[in-house]
């Protein structure tokens, strides 16, 4: 199922497939935010999602979480 | 080709003056390491981005600098660029890794090795790995980069001999799977390897440096023709970056530390706000209250007012002769106003400094524990409509307590754009706790209702500016993406030491030029520049309905806010005056120590901008607020 970031509840992990912007996604690949699925940690209601990869944490602010497009997991948590 | 690159860079170069630069991650020791390294110290803190500038020290005979946290040599913004340039001016560079976040960290390192620059990794952070249950093999991952590798413990300086030691091996392989893009740049280019691997990643100012016919375009907002390689590249790295990272690191599974617990109450909108409020309450009551009113009151008011101003002004009067010549150095001196060797000093060293000292205390404090990263997440969705980030919840709240330390703070701020925007909302619409002080006592003779009425109009300044800005202002809003810090407990003598430098370090540069903004006043006082202003305003002050003598009272809030306000209770005024005329003195202009910060942070394009903007606001607002009372009444 393919939705914005901004619509992923905590807890949820997801992959981050689409970043229209080409320096936010440079920045994010940099992070390695882009190699695999994170877990989306929290998500403030109206404000930043804070996503979190092998201990990295960081914060997406709004207006671009609701640009990147994501891939959620299958419920069960299986491994895809 | 260059096939002689070695001999250019590294420690061998042979140069009067060997570089080195440390480079790393936001937060991953490099600020720690430096003060280890040297006996300079560096300001250390666990908050991204609050080293600036580059700072530099001697280590032997070779020059350190401290760099801005970074994660990628790039130009993506003012801190990437300061220490995209100290990598490609230094003759060596150490990497300092945070061994937590191999993953993260490893793109930098593998940056700067495809870029050739001599390096030495220091993988610091080896006692919270250690804790984590992360277990990495040093020899192999010093096999796998091809560059020497010391674990390090910054804080306690474990590694620190050895990697001081290691420092003259420094250096990069001879090739690495980079190499392959450099095709793709036009014959003939006249780069070095470092510059050649900036230019396949799209990078304008090497592009705009090296001059690349084709790539480099004049227009300089035009992308670069190689942006489609950075992306190949940067994922090329990060490919080579997991594989290292499943070669050399073990990790234990561990169980949810107990500040990760903390950093979700923070996170968290039911706790992480009241936690927040609460944070800045103890912000506001620290430096407005306590320190503002309590501790400068009793500097003020007790120990200048009763021991030295008279002190000062019974030796000068007894110095200098009662001849003609004598009197305007007297008047330079000794003035009400802003006397040199009396207001001037008590402003400095009874005022200021004790503001100072407190900021910095309760900033380092909350720095080093790493919680100003999570209060700019919870604040980002209401300063957003100002056209600002969370990060600027410091400075505004800061700003109650003193506007001048607040501009300063605005260093923490993100963009120029976000920075100026902060500082323009911060010179017009916040009063300082000295202000609200005295407005609170007007405010009070006049009841809840204009309280209400005060805190509306000035509300509404401030979303109104903000937005104002935001959409007039060049450039765009910056996409927030803030990495957040691991929370630490704060270790006193860290946040001790860095208030004691940056004290030193504000008071060294704010002090000559507090004092010669005074003279400077003082000047235009004696010769009567200020009474002619005086007579200037009179138009204005009459279009607010308001007597000419209020026009003094705006003179006296040039020089500093409360003067202003506390000038007001010696003017008898109706209730809806009094209202328009503190509405009229929070909008006018910052002090004149804020107006002086406000030059030195943001130049004077910025600082004449916030100067005029207020006088204009403050007429305007108050010229409509008097207006309106007029039509109710
Ligand atoms: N436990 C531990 N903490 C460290 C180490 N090195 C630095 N720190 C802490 O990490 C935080 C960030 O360090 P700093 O030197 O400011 O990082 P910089 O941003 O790279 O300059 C500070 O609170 C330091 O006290 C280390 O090796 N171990
Ligand atoms: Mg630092």
């Amino acid at each position: 199922m393919v939705v914005a970031l901004s619509e992923v509840p905590s807890d949820e992990r997801v992959e981050l497939v689409d970043v229209p912007d080409d320096e936010c996604r440079a920045r994010l690949l940099r992070l390695g935010l882009l190699d695999g699925s994170v877990e989306c940690r929290r998500r403030i209601r109206n404000g930043p999602v804070v996503v979190r990869r092998r201990g990295t944490e960081v914060a997406l602010g709004r207006s671009l979480a609701r640009e990147i497009t994501v891939e959620r997991a299958p419920r069960d948590g299986a491994p895809q | 080709m260059r096939a002689t690159e070695g001999a250019d860079r590294g420690l061998g170069s042979g140069d009067a003056e060997t570089s080195v630069a440390l480079v790393g991650a936001p937060n991953a020791g490099k600020s720690a390491l430096f003060g280890r390294l040297t006996a300079e110290y560096a300001d250390v803190s666990n908050y991204p981005g609050t080293t600036v500038e580059t700072t530099a020290a001697a280590l032997g005979s070779l020059r350190l600098s401290d760099t801005p946290g970074v994660h990628g040599i790039s130009s993506f913004s003012e801190a990437e660029r300061v220490t995209r340039t100290a990598v490609l001016e230094a003759d060596a560079v150490v990497n300092v890794v945070d061994a937590t976040q191999l993953g993260r960290d490893l793109f930098v390192t593998l940056q700067l090795t495809d870029m050739g620059v001599p390096t030495v990794v220091a993988l610091n952070m080896m006692d919270e790995a250690e804790a984590d249950g992360v277990a990495i093999d040093v020899d192999a991952l010093e096999s796998a980069l091809g560059v020497p590798v010391v674990p390090t413990v910054a804080v306690t300086g474990a590694g620190v001999d050895k990697l001081r030691d290691r420092l003259p091996e420094a250096s990069a392989p001879e090739s690495t799977p980079i190499d392959s893009y450099y095709d793709a740049l036009p014959d003939g280019v006249d780069a070095t390897r470092a510059e050649k691997t900036l230019l396949v990643e799209g990078d304008e100012p090497t592009a705009r440096r090296v001059g690349v016919p084709g790539l480099a375009t004049d227009g300089g907002d035009a992308p670069l023709a190689a942006v489609g390689e950075r992306e190949a590249v940067y994922r090329e790295r990060r490919t080579r970056v997991r594989s290292i990272v499943d070669d050399v690191e073990r990790v234990a599974a561990s169980e949810r530390a107990p500040e990760e617990r903390l950093g979700d109450l923070l996170l968290r909108p039911a706790t992480g706000i009241p936690i927040a409020l609460a944070l800045l309450a103890a912000v506001f009551y620290v430096m407005g209250v306590v320190v503002a009113q309590r501790v400068v009151g009793y500097a003020e008011g007790v120990l200048f007012a009763r021991y030295y101003t008279p002190a000062v002004e019974g030796v000068v009067a007894g110095l200098l002769p009662a001849s003609g010549w004598a009197a305007p150095v007297e008047f330079l001196l000794v003035n009400d106003n802003l006397g040199l060797a009396t207001v001037t000093v008590r402003y400095t060293l009874g005022v200021l400094l004790p503001l100072v000292v407190a900021f910095y205390l309760v900033i380092g404090t909350l720095e080093d524990a790493g919680v100003l990263p999570r209060l700019a997440v919870v604040t980002d969705r209401g300063l957003g409509r100002i056209g600002l980030s969370g990060r600027a919840v410091v400075p505004l709240i800061v700003g109650m307590g003193c506007v001048t330390m607040a501009v300063v703070s605005t260093r923490m701020v993100g963009s120029r754009r976000e920075r100026l925007i902060t500082t323009a909302l911060l010179g017009l619409a916040i009063p300082c706790s000295a202000q609200i002080g005295v407005i609170s006592g007007l405010l009070a003779e006049l009841g809840v209702v204009w309280w209400g009425g005060y805190l509306a109009v000035l509300l509404g300044v401030l979303g109104t500016a903000g937005v104002a800005l935001d959409r007039t202002l060049p450039g765009r809003r910056d996409a927030l993406i803030e990495q957040l810090p691991r929370l630490r407990l704060p270790r006193p003598t860290n946040v001790a030491r860095k208030t004691a430098n940056r004290t030193a370090a504000f008071l060294g540069e704010a002090a000559p030029l507090f004092g010669a903004t005074a003279a400077a006043v003082s000047t235009l006082d004696y010769v009567g520049a200020l009474d002619a202003v005086v007579g200037a305003l009179r138009p204005l002050t009459a279009a607010l309905g308001l007597p000419a003598s209020f026009g003094r009272v705006l003179v006296l809030g040039l020089i500093r806010r409360d003067f202003a306000a506390a000038g007001m209770t010696d003017l008898a005024l109706s209730a809806s005056q009094t209202f328009v005329g503190l509405v009229v003195v929070t909008l006018f202009v910052p002090c004149i120590l804020t107006m002086a910060m406000v030059l030195r942070e943001r130049g004077a394009r910025s600082a004449l901008l916030v100067w005029v903007g207020s006088w204009a606001t403050a007429f305007a607002v108050g010229g409509g607020v008097a207006a309106v009372l007029e039509v109710i009444a």
